[in-house]
């Protein structure tokens, strides 16, 4: 304060004309990309440099550089006597939950926003705002949530016991078939830990993100052309596939493959819901560098391969894209 | 200021709650779902002793993990000590061991002192010795309470003794006693008749399962000194994949999971599971023939510190049988010194404390940690 009253007036107006006169545009740009690199490029390398760290047993690790890490990724540490896959297996299971749950969300999500569109505009606001409310909740929640519907004294499977369909199961022999399956214990039906609950976790986590980034491209649709299909002959299916679809491919595609990348680092889902043997590579990172081993090299090594092949996924995606449009 | 005090401590308690099923390990970091439920137990969470305003002529830093752990600290163990000898705490908040050893790397470097005295579990403790320079070396005649305690518990790193034992903790065996008979051996879990998709068990390599099963089938923690001896026993663990329903990282999964009947026995610490079944939730926990898993936590001070007298006064204050008494009342703790030298009553030790005491083989978790962990998430993965 004391500085800003020892400078006079006229010296103040001055400088406020010097940086007004100063090219705006490139200052705004100048930090723009110092802010880029500051939280972006350089928190990136520091993960890169670390993923040719080496950990030490018993203590923690130090900078160097090695490859190893990249090489365990691959075979595990104890190559060549022994090859483990564990770490693609991981990757694998990263994929396999991301793609499923990305497009079971868009597949759902797309009849509601349609049907959203044709509503009056005041239905439509209220359920937009309801919806993007519900984007406040976090992942903790959801998942409480559902451990909660899921668990055996106070969700789904106490209504199996209640309405007699556990007994019921029984009696007909499919419950023995849920115990092969892991889906029953032999006194009730369990859906934790399952394929089932990971999966409509992760979908109800990103339903809203569907609705939402669907919601612009299908209300610019024009009714008109569907109901011009409809006059000539065409029925509902064929209006929708020949019609509708072609005309939201961008968007339909853009939505699967954000919310697909969105769900590659899902956390809290897969330790809680998933079988300890569908764990990915989010746990495993996780595991590393905050977990007792401090093995952060190795944590880094695997987050670079998880971005090389998100990244991987997203240009071919943007290639499948160039492909139809070319058509 | 009290009222904005309070404010603070529940708005940390909430922060806690959400973080607590994102940390795991076997540190206490899970402390904080703990904290919530004996909070619930004793009612709302006493109001907490606020570092005293009025500089004193010697003070001391101590770190402590956050949440219901430190809270107790402050409110029953660090005034009897100021009270003892004049030395004013000041408490610092620790995440857990294994992240504060972090914390602490980067602090040193950089100059700075952030706790003088520091609380490790023996792993993370051995770790930091192995690191170099966090940890100082004690002078052990201004800290003649040590000797209350089993030479164990007083760690000798390789520059000389490097900390002294503060408390420390069980992760026992526990069961839904509406459910299942009492469980007389670890053994009795790879009896599918009896827990076929019934079990709640700790998920990572470093939790106890293996040290359970090499104290059940095995020579104990001589057996895994060996790469054969860990294969052998995690085989051994591969077979009781099928009656595990629940494999928890942190501590609220499994707290739910009980409740919920989702599990009816697994492994769980042994404070927690007495206070959940005081509140009326079906969860008992025993000591089987073979014993419980018995880790403890010690005082360290770092490195650098002005403060090696006032933290010697603190290490020699907490090694004495009545504050180890006083921790185990009030923090739930089991003491370091022999029963017999406190005025612990049966029930009150029975609660925190139990025999036979089976220790981690913290040498081969930490002198061979990346093949037996690789090996573990191998064995869980099916890879």
């Amino acid at each position: 304060m004391t500085v800003a009253n020892d400078i006079s007036l006229p010296d103040r107006v001055q400088s406020a004309n010097k940086t007004s006169t100063f090219p705006a545009k490139s200052v705004l740009l100048g930090f723009l990309t110092s802010a880029i690199v500051v939280f972006c490029v350089f928190p990136f390398l520091l993960v890169l440099a670390i993923s040719f760290g080496r950990k030490v047993d018993g203590a923690a690790w130090v900078w160097d550089f090695t490859l190893e890490n990249y090489q365990r990724f691959f075979v595990g540490v104890l190559w060549p006597q022994e090859v483990t896959f564990l770490y693609l297996q991981q990757l694998y299971y990263s994929f396999y939950f991301a793609v499923i749950a990305s497009l079971l969300a868009v597949v759902t999500a797309l009849p509601f926003t349609l049907a959203l569109t044709r509503l009056s505009r005041r239905a439509q606001a209220i359920w937009l705002v309801f919806i993007l409310s519900s984007l406040s909740l976090s992942e903790v929640f959801i998942v409480m949530g559902w451990d909660i519907l899921l668990s055996n004294n106070s969700g789904l499977p106490k209504l199996f016991k209640e309405t007699g369909l556990t007994a019921w199961l029984k009696e007909v022999g499919w419950f023995q078939t849920l115990r092969d399956w892991g889906l029953a214990n032999p006194r009730n039906v369990k859906f934790k830990t399952s394929d089932f609950a990971t999966i409509l976790t992760m979908s109800y986590l990103v339903w809203p993100y569907a609705v939402i980034l669907l919601y612009p491209a299908l209300s610019r649709l024009d009714p008109s052309l569907g109901e011009a299909a409809r006059t000539m002959g065409a029925s509902r299916w064929t209006v929708t596939r020949t019609v509708t679809l072609p005309s939201i491919r961008l968007p339909l595609m853009g939505t699967t493959l954000l919310l697909f990348v969105f769900l590659l680092g899902t956390y809290v889902s897969i330790t809680v819901f998933a079988a300890p043997n569908k764990h990915t590579t989010a746990v495993a990172i996780y595991a590393n560098i905050r977990g007792a081993n401090l093995n952060a090299p190795f944590g880094a090594t695997q987050a670079i391969i998880l971005l090389i092949s998100a990244s991987v996924c997203l240009y071919l995606g943007h290639l499948l894209n160039r492909r139809a449009e070319g058509r | 200021m009290n009222v904005h005090w309070n404010q603070y401590e529940w708005t940390r308690t909430a922060l806690c709650l959400s973080e607590s099923w994102e940390l795991k390990g076997l540190n206490m970091s899970n402390l904080t779902r703990r904290a919530l439920l004996k909070s619930g137990v004793a009612g709302v969470a006493a109001t907490t002793l606020a570092t005293p305003l009025i500089a004193q002529a010697r003070s001391v830093k101590i770190g402590s993990y956050g949440g219901y752990f430190e809270n107790s600290f402050k409110e029953y163990v660090y005034p009897e000590f100021t009270k003892a000898t004049g030395i004013a705490v000041e408490s610092i908040t620790q995440p857990n061991s294994s992240d504060w050893l972090v914390t602490l790397r980067q602090a040193v470097a950089a100059g700075n002192i952030p706790a003088d005295i520091s609380l490790f579990a023996r792993d993370t403790m051995i770790k930091a010795t192995r690191i170099g320079d966090l940890i100082a070396p004690l002078d052990l005649t201004k800290i003649k309470g040590a000797g209350n305690l089993d030479s164990y518990f007083v760690f000798e790193g390789k520059d000389g003794p490097q900390g002294v034992g503060a408390m420390s903790w069980f992760s026992a065996m526990v069961f839904n006693p509406n459910e299942v008979e009492t469980p007389a051996s670890w053994a009795d879990f790879w009896d599918s008749s009896r827990f076929e998709a019934s079990l709640g068990l700790g998920r990572n390599y470093n939790a106890g399962l293996l040290d359970f099963t090499a104290a059940t089938f095995f020579d104990g923690a001589e057996t895994m000194m060996s790469d054969d001896g860990i294969v052998a026993i995690i085989e051994k663990v591969a077979e009781l994949k099928p009656n595990v329903a629940l494999w928890w990282t942190a501590e609220s999964q499994m707290e739910q999971s009980m409740k919920n009947g989702d599990v009816v026995a697994g492994q769980y610490y042994l404070d927690v599971a007495n206070l959940m079944a005081l509140d009326g939730f079906p969860i008992k926990p025993t000591f089987p023939k073979e014993g419980n898993l018995q880790d403890y936590g010690s005082w360290c001070l770092t490195a650098g510190s002005d403060k090696a007298d006032e933290a010697a006064e603190f290490m020699n204050f907490s090694s004495e049988p009545s504050i180890q008494a006083l921790m185990s009342r009030k923090i739930g703790t089991a003491p370091l010194v022999d029963k017999s030298m406190t005025d612990l009553t049966d029930d009150e030790f029975n609660f925190v404390s139990g025999t036979p005491a089976i220790k981690p083989a913290y040498e081969a978790y930490l002198d061979n940690e990346t093949f037996i962990k690789e090996s573990w998430d191998k064995m869980l993965a099916e890879a």
